[in-house]
């Protein structure tokens, strides 16, 4: 979650869904959340009783929407658009809190008089390589900045990689930045702000965006009315924005706005990144990604200067801040994984670490499937037949494999694709002929075993096992462990095993069935003393002489006594949620909360009041865990130039995870598109950017080939519709969990689109029958839900209608359907590498699909469609 | 036992349908169809044997106040709507074994292992609820969770609804407490905001109160119920003239035709 | 530069096509619009058609089963009668005789039909747990349950009596049977009338009143013509009780027709119009103008005319039972009715 982390320091929801009770507005956008997170909507809905306006910004009108005061349909993947306007908005109407902005943000901080804007060179920012197809982000930098790391471009290594940068960009020196408190010099992050956005007119939403100029500034000023020191206003996202070419920047866009306004740190307020699975925050913090390690600690690179433990340690870590701490927060971890073998002689087995060599994330290892690279592969708790974009390229790659072990409750598409699919009755593969040898292991569900959940809000909360699972189903927990137990069992001499030999493996097992105990694994996440195996208090009593070992340092303290595991505790002391689960980090439920006081330490205001300094006590108090030194006044000064840690960023800079201990605004490193959000369009769009001649963020990768191609990036005359992909309260995901339960299936049971009647006029569809849906991937067959709550957009003075599609059907179970990511492209953002699922081209006819043809063949080409 | 009801409230109703899900999943009821309907986001239709708890999607014309500033574009109103448990039910009334019992919750529930599927039930609903299982032929409907409120606890229905859209309580606080909430809808500008309470009908009001917006024929309940035991007189008073017409018209028409009747 | 990055020349053909087509788009820049929005529909949630016009109520679940035994009944009901008076008044013993036929197998197939209808037949017995005054249902099973035990016990004392002549106690059981089945067989034959009025469907309660009379007379016109086609074609007594009850049903379908309450539309249009017509014009009019006809033909043609009647009059009660059972799944299945009826009573509080 780059977006969050570089703008604040670490990649997760600022606030928590309980606090959104106290908001005085809230702005949904980019998500359904009453949809799909109808749970944590309750405390919307108690908000929205208790006056707090509620907006709802989305392409549809949904459920949520039915409960708004203001819902604005805007075109997908225009958000950028939307949100520079209400940043303008902000800076037009004095609407800025300057008291907050100014200690509290880079807002004064000076940029290199290198730098150019997208305003400047039309879509770029200074530093584009034409020939490599990426920025050199140097003239990106504060004016006066240093660099510790060694290599050469801060943040940007060769091959890929964002989520590491989750903790706020490569280190910078803070030593040598300029700023002006003012907020006049015209190179100020301020003024370069205020120029970047003065383009972003209510006129230009209603061009782009489709939304009546009124009818954005009634939003805009409903939200931004109801910020400042006695108000506060939050914003809920979701995939709305994250699945877009450049879903960081959308969120960059909104971390700016709450800046300006005043609004992170303090309760009602903040940004809520909604995530998806039940532990899907949990599986970025102990990451089942390539380019992370636990705790967001980068992955070292396969690059010239990785072999040296020290100079990825200068890379990452920081003179000031909290990442001053990176040697132990590293070295602890390596003391987890590999214990005593782990020296300071062998770097702490730092050289046992795989090395990232290129794209490895799901879609960069997918195409290497495709053209025949991978032998093997391992599919748990993941359906990606159904849930990846380009669903055809994804089921043919699997082809390719010489096996595959599928691990699920349920016989996924994944694991049928050899004689289920459609490319099997399309008769592209055959099960004749088809290879793959397919291993079908049945995973035990969750409540068939123990274990952590770390939701949304940060918060993990620990279930105890409510009954034995069936038959041969097993935990995930029992099969990594016992698959690392064997293979270690055979590792050999070779230097090439040496890290599994070195691997600590040692989990105490539990039941017939040899379980290992998650609550001891959850101990080696928290982190004990290697000397007398002593529990951890807190991220403080990290070492980095090898005297502690710690799994993932953001979650130390959650386990801090042999028998207390706070995770399990279920007191709930306050509204909060004090005493239910443990937040990271420390158990703070607001982060960055330091800036709910004044810079003197008092709240800003008795009703928006949550942490401050109490006088008697010197200390930090507050109605929850002070995300700050405890004891360190407001009034202690900065020494940013010479300090260390963050007792350098004295006691009035709530971002403790910067080395400058303040809020970004700008991000001068750390993303790979651009230190400032600007609109692009999607990589398919139906209209160029009105913005710049640079249609699309250029650093996007399109993975364009044969196998995944594009309809034309703007006007595209057999794809004239807009595409937009999104979920159901009835369905999860790709089916797995859902589509085989009755109790679900009858209350969604089919596919179906949804679409104005404008269009369903224009195409002939007729209200409960079929319509095929086509873009240049793929075709699939749905009902037709004809509906006024899909409007026809006005976009350039041209009507532009959006096709609605819920993505959650496939072959298998009792409720089968079309695959909706038949129709979507592989695609990746730069940072994250995430598809585009918001925004895409189609075409919709009445009538079922041809079973026999894939589409790619059935498209005309431009020669036909002429004719 | 103090007599207790629900209040469901659809301007706080986001449509997730939990408490139809959690209806079926307490009482272990079977799935009854994959149709899709084509009806916005509803695939169950009504309620009936087989869906005690159902949520309607409504989308309607415009609504004034909250609600996606509907004033100008569409609204979607969701209403969870259940067995009425009528304070004169006509199940109650008609059921010839007394399967049917009124409970100490004033809920009205129908004894499984009594009832012997004679449907006559089905017919004496105003309110289209309870219906027969066309599996093993008995009538099923809501029991207002007896067995869980014996036990001391809130059905299941109104226990999963996340945004309280569904209260439970004793019913005279929350028809009071429904007075208020529609004084405040009023406030806050959704002057279409209404109680469904058919107090002064013949069913002598619900133990079920829906806030609603605008007319409740939009959803499908019935501005003026009646309890079909109203026509009881009207139809037996029928009944004796009709056997008394029978009796003397055959003696008379005997006795005219003199002995042998010929 | 810009373009570079959204469209690689050396992409492949498709591609390079759809730069093509893009530079074409652009030219024209225009959707072609092929129809207008008024021609497309959806369903809406009204007033004026309720929850996108789903039926209210509940249809009856009930199959043939009990169309078969409201016609059943409401012979053998009028047959006990017939017989008990015919009895009573010293008619023909024979008469007498195959009325309590009719009764008593009436009597046994009734159950027979419910039984079938509820699946098992120790269901029948949970009707016998209470007698709720309040429910036509229980009131009729009781009914049912005196009519049958008297309708049998009268045909049952009158063939011992037959087979091994007169005894006291068989007089008493025939005589206490045969005063059970009349006393009894006067509801049973028009109760199912009040079964079906007194309900939530509005074509049948609107007809509450006319229900009990209308099967009434269908019930006597299908055992007088029961009996007429048993040998009885030449009893005046029949003949005019016949004649009767079709008067009474051409009176009761007239009364129907000239009632303009859309509520009683099934009863007029559709599939159940039709059956509602065709069972009320065979049970009234035709049966109503052959015995009129019989009046003024000869002996021969007369006697024709009046098996016509009889076979009319059976079938048209036969066919006016599914005819108003039909009606009533109609009616359930019309969203308006129910609703039409409208009282103050959405409560908005005053402020
Ligand atoms: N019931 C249920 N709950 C779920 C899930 C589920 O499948 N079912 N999935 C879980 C998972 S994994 C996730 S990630 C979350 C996702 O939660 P959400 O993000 O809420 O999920 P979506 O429905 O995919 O998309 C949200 C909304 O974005 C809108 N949208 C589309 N394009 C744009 C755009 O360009 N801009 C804006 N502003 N909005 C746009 C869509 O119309 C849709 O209403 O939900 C989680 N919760
Ligand atoms: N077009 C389009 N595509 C999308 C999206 C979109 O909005 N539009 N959203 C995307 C998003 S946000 C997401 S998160 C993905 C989701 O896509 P996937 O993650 O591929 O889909 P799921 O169905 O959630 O797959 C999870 C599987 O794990 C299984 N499972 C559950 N519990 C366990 C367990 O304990 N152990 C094991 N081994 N298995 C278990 C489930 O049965 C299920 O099959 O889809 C993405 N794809
Ligand atoms: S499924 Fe779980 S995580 Fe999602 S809303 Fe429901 S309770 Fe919350
Ligand atoms: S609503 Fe129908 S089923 Fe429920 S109590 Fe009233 S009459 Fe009985
Ligand atoms: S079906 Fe059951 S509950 Fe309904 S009336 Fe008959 S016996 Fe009573
Ligand atoms: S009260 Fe119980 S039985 Fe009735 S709808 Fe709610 S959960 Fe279902
Ligand atoms: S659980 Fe509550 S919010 Fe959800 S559909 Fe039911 S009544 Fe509405
Ligand atoms: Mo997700």
């Amino acid at each position: 979650m780059p977006g969050l982390g570089t703008s604040f320091g670490r990649g997760g929801a600022t606030t928590a869904q309980p606090d959104l009770a106290n908001a005085d507005a809230i702005l949904i956008m980019g998500s359904s959340m009453a949809e799909n997170h109808p749970v944590g909507f309750q405390w919307v809905m108690e908000a929205r009783e208790k006056g707090a306006k509620l907006i709802h910004v989305d392409p549809r009108f949904t459920r949520t929407s039915a409960m708004a005061d203001i819902w604005l349909p805007l075109r997908a993947g225009t958000d950028i658009i939307f949100l520079g306007a209400l940043i303008r908005y902000v800076f037009e109407n004095n609407r800025v809190f300057h008291d907050y902005v100014v200690p509290y943000t880079n807002a004064s901080t000076i940029l290199r008089e290198d730098f150019r804007d997208t305003e400047d060179l039309d879509g770029f920012f200074s530093g584009w390589d034409a020939e490599k197809q990426k920025y050199d982000p140097e003239t990106w930098l504060y004016q006066g900045a240093q660099k510790t790391g060694s290599s050469s471009s801060p943040g940007h290594s060769e091959a890929g990689g964002g989520h590491g940068k989750d903790r706020g960009g490569e280190a910078q020196d803070p030593a040598g930045f300029r700023s002006d408190a003012t907020l006049q010099h015209p190179r100020c992050v301020f003024q370069v702000l205020k120029r970047h956005f003065s383009r972003y007119t209510p006129e230009l939403v209603e061009q782009q965006c489709g939304i009546p100029r009124e009818a954005f500034l009634k939003a805009a000023e409903a939200f931004t009315a109801a910020s400042g020191p006695e108000k506060t206003a939050a914003i809920c996202y979701a995939v709305g924005w994250t699945q877009h070419s450049k879903g960081v920047q959308i969120i960059r866009a909104a971390a700016i706005l709450q800046l300006l306004l005043g609004n992170i740190g303090r309760p009602g307020g903040g940004i809520l990144a909604l995530r998806g699975h039940a532990s899907i925050q949990g599986s970025t913090d102990i990451p089942t990604l390539y380019d992370i390690l636990p705790g967001y600690l980068p992955m070292p690179f396969f690059e010239k200067d990785s072999q040296k433990l020290d100079s990825y340690v200068k890379k990452h870590s920081a003179r000031t801040g909290l990442w001053a701490g990176f040697d132990k927060y590293f070295i602890s971890l390596m003391r987890a994984y590999y214990g005593e073998s782990a020296t300071e002689e062998n770097d702490w087995g730092f050289n046992w670490l795989p090395r990232v060599t290129g794209d490895h994330s799901h879609f960069g290892y997918w195409l290497d499937m495709a053209d025949g690279k991978l032998e093997g592969l391992f599919v748990m708790g993941q359906n990606p037949a159904v849930g990846a974009a380009n669903g055809r390229l994804e089921r043919k790659a699997l082809a390719n494999l010489k096996w595959l072990v599928v691990r699920d409750m349920v016989e996924i598409e994944t694991a049928s694709f050899w004689y289920a699919s459609p490319e099997v009755e399309r008769g592209e593969l055959s099960p004749d002929t088809i290879g793959t040898e397919v291993f079908l292991f049945p995973a035990s569900g969750t409540a068939e075993k123990a274990g952590t959940f770390t939701n949304t809000q940060r918060l993990l909360q620990f279930r105890e096992k409510a009954v034995d699972p069936p038959g041969d189903n097993r935990s995930d927990l029992w099969f990594v462990y016992h698959l690392g137990r064997r293979l270690k069992a055979r590792a050999g001499a070779a230097s090439r095993d040496a890290a599994l030999r070195a691997l600590t493996w040692d989990y105490p097992t539990e039941g017939k069935h040899d379980e290992p105990s998650p609550s001891e694994v959850l101990k080696e996440i928290n982190g004990w003393s290697m000397a007398d195996g002593k529990q951890l208090h807190h991220i403080k009593d990290l070492k980095n002489d090898g005297s502690t070992a710690c799994g993932a340092w953001i979650y130390c303290g959650v386990h801090p006594e042999e028998d207390r595991n706070r995770a399990l505790e279920r007191n709930s002391k306050d509204a909060l949620g004090h005493g239910w689960g443990f937040a990271w980090p420390n158990d703070c439920r607001i982060i960055y909360n330091r800036a709910s006081a004044r810079p003197d330490g008092k709240p800003w205001s008795e009703r928006k009041k949550l942490v401050w300094w109490d006088d008697e006590k010197k200390q930090w108090t507050g109605l929850d865990t002070p995300d700050y030194e405890k004891e360190t006044p407001p009034h202690a000064p900065a020494h940013i130039e010479e300090g260390e840690g963050t007792s350098a960023l004295g006691g009035a800079r709530p971002f403790t995870l910067h080395p400058d201990g303040v809020g970004w605004l700008y991000v001068p490193s750390g993303l790979k598109d651009g230190p400032l959000p600007a609109h692009y369009e999607a990589l398919e769009a139906p209209v160029k950017n009105s913005l710049y001649s640079q249609n699309t963020n250029p650093a996007a990768d399109k993975k364009q080939r044969p196998d995944n191609p594009y309809a034309n990036a703007h006007g595209d005359p057999r794809f004239p519709y807009v595409l937009s992909t999104y979920r159901l309260t009835e369905q999860h995901t790709a089916g797995g969990m859902t589509r085989h339960l009755s109790h679900l299936n009858e209350l969604q049971p089919e596919l179906f689109t949804e679409v104005s009647p404008e269009l369903a006029a224009e195409r002939g569809l007729k209200h409960g029958e079929w319509a095929t849906i086509t873009t240049a991937r793929g075709a699939l067959e749905a009902k037709v839900l004809i509906t006024p709550r899909i409007l026809p957009l006005r976009i350039d003075g041209r009507t532009v209608h959006q096709v609605g599609l819920p993505y959650h059907w496939g072959y298998m179970g009792q409720a089968t359907g079309d695959v909706a990511n038949d129709l979507l492209a592989i695609s990746e953002e730069p940072n994250v590498r995430i598809m585009e699922t918001k925004a895409l081209l189609c075409d919709v006819h009445p009538g079922r699909r041809d079973r026999h043809a894939p589409v790619s063949e059935r498209v005309p080409s431009y020669e036909e469609s002429r004719a | 036992m103090s007599v207790t009801a629900f209040l469901t409230d659809a301007t706080l109703c986001i449509g997730c349908k939990a408490c139809e899900v959690a209806c079926k999943e307490w009482n272990g009821i079977d799935e009854d169809g994959l149709q899709f309907s084509g009806f916005s986001y509803d695939n169950t239709g009504s309620v009936g044997a087989s869906t005690w708890r159902h949520v309607k999607f409504v989308e309607q014309a415009p609504l004034p106040g909250l609600g996606g500033n509907s004033g100008e574009q569409v609204s979607w109103t969701f209403s969870s709507d259940v067995c009425k448990h009528c304070g004169e039910a006509g199940c109650l009334e008609a059921c010839p074994t007394g399967s049917i019992v009124r409970t100490e919750f004033g809920g009205v529930f129908i004894q499984p292992d009594v009832c012997n599927g004679c449907g006559y039930c089905v017919t004496a609903c105003p309110f289209g609820v309870v219906e027969r299982n066309s599996k093993d032929g008995r009538a099923f409907k809501c029991t207002f969770c007896y067995d869980r409120q014996k036990a001391g606890l809130e059905p299941a229905c109104a226990k999963v609804c996340p945004t309280e859209s569904i209260k439970f309580g004793e019913l005279e606080q929350l028809r009071q407490k429904a007075d208020e909430r529609i004084a405040e809808l009023h406030d806050r500008g959704m002057t279409d905001a209404n109680l469904y309470d058919p107090l002064d009908t013949s069913v002598a009001g619900v133990h079920a109160l829906f806030i609603i917006r605008g007319d409740a024929r939009t959803y499908n309940l019935p501005p003026a119920p009646e309890v079909p035991t109203i026509y009881l007189k009207k139809a037996w008073t029928s009944s004796a003239l009709a056997a008394g017409l029978l009796f003397g018209g055959t003696l008379l028409a005997f006795l005219s035709a003199g002995k042998n009747g010929r | 530069m810009a373009s570079r990055r959204n469209l690689d020349p050396t992409d492949y053909r498709r591609e390079r096509n759809l730069e093509e087509i893009r530079v074409q788009a652009e030219a024209t820049r225009q959707l072609q619009v092929v129809g207008q929005p008024e021609k497309t529909s959806f369903p809406r949630a009204t007033p004026e058609d309720g929850y996108y016009g789903l039926p209210i109520l509940k249809k009856t679940p009930w199959t043939w089963e009990i169309p078969l035994y409201f016609f059943v009944g409401g012979a053998a009901g009028a047959a006990a009668v017939i017989g008990a008076i015919a009895d009573y008044t010293g008619a023909d013993r024979e008469l007498v005789r195959h009325a309590r036929w009719i009764a008593a197998a009436g009597s046994v197939i009734s159950p027979a039909l419910l039984i079938a209808d509820l699946g098992r037949p120790e269901r029948f017995l949970a009707m016998l747990r209470v007698f709720k005054p309040q429910s036509p249902m229980s009131v009729g099973v009781w009914t049912l349950l005196g009519f049958s035990s008297g309708a049998t016990a009268a045909a049952f004392a009158d063939f011992l009596t037959r087979r091994y002549g007169p005894s006291i106690p068989l007089r008493v059981l025939e005589n206490a049977g045969q005063a059970a089945s009349l006393a009894f067989g006067l509801p049973f034959s028009n109760y199912t009338g009040v079964l079906i009025g007194v309900s939530a469907i509005p074509v049948w309660n609107r007809n509450a009143t006319d229900l009990p009379l209308h099967f009434a007379a269908s019930g006597l016109g299908a055992a007088v013509g029961m009996l007429e086609l048993m040998g009885h074609h030449k009893n005046r007594v029949l003949h005019t009780l016949g004649l009767g009850a079709a008067l009474f049903e051409s009176w009761e379908g007239l009364r129907i027709e000239a009632r303009s309450n859309p509520d009683l539309d099934p009863l007029k249009h559709g599939a159940s119009g039709f059956v509602t017509r065709a069972g009320g014009i065979l049970s009234g009019p035709v049966p109503a103008l052959l015995r009129s006809g019989s009046f003024f033909s000869s002996r021969r043609r007369s006697q024709s005319l009046r098996r016509w009647a009889a076979w009319s009059a059976i079938a048209g009660s036969l066919i006016t039972r599914f005819a108003w059972m039909h009606a009533g799944r109609q009616s359930a299945k019309e969203w308006k009715p129910p609703v039409q009826r409208e009282a103050g009573l959405s409560r908005q509080a005053t402020k």
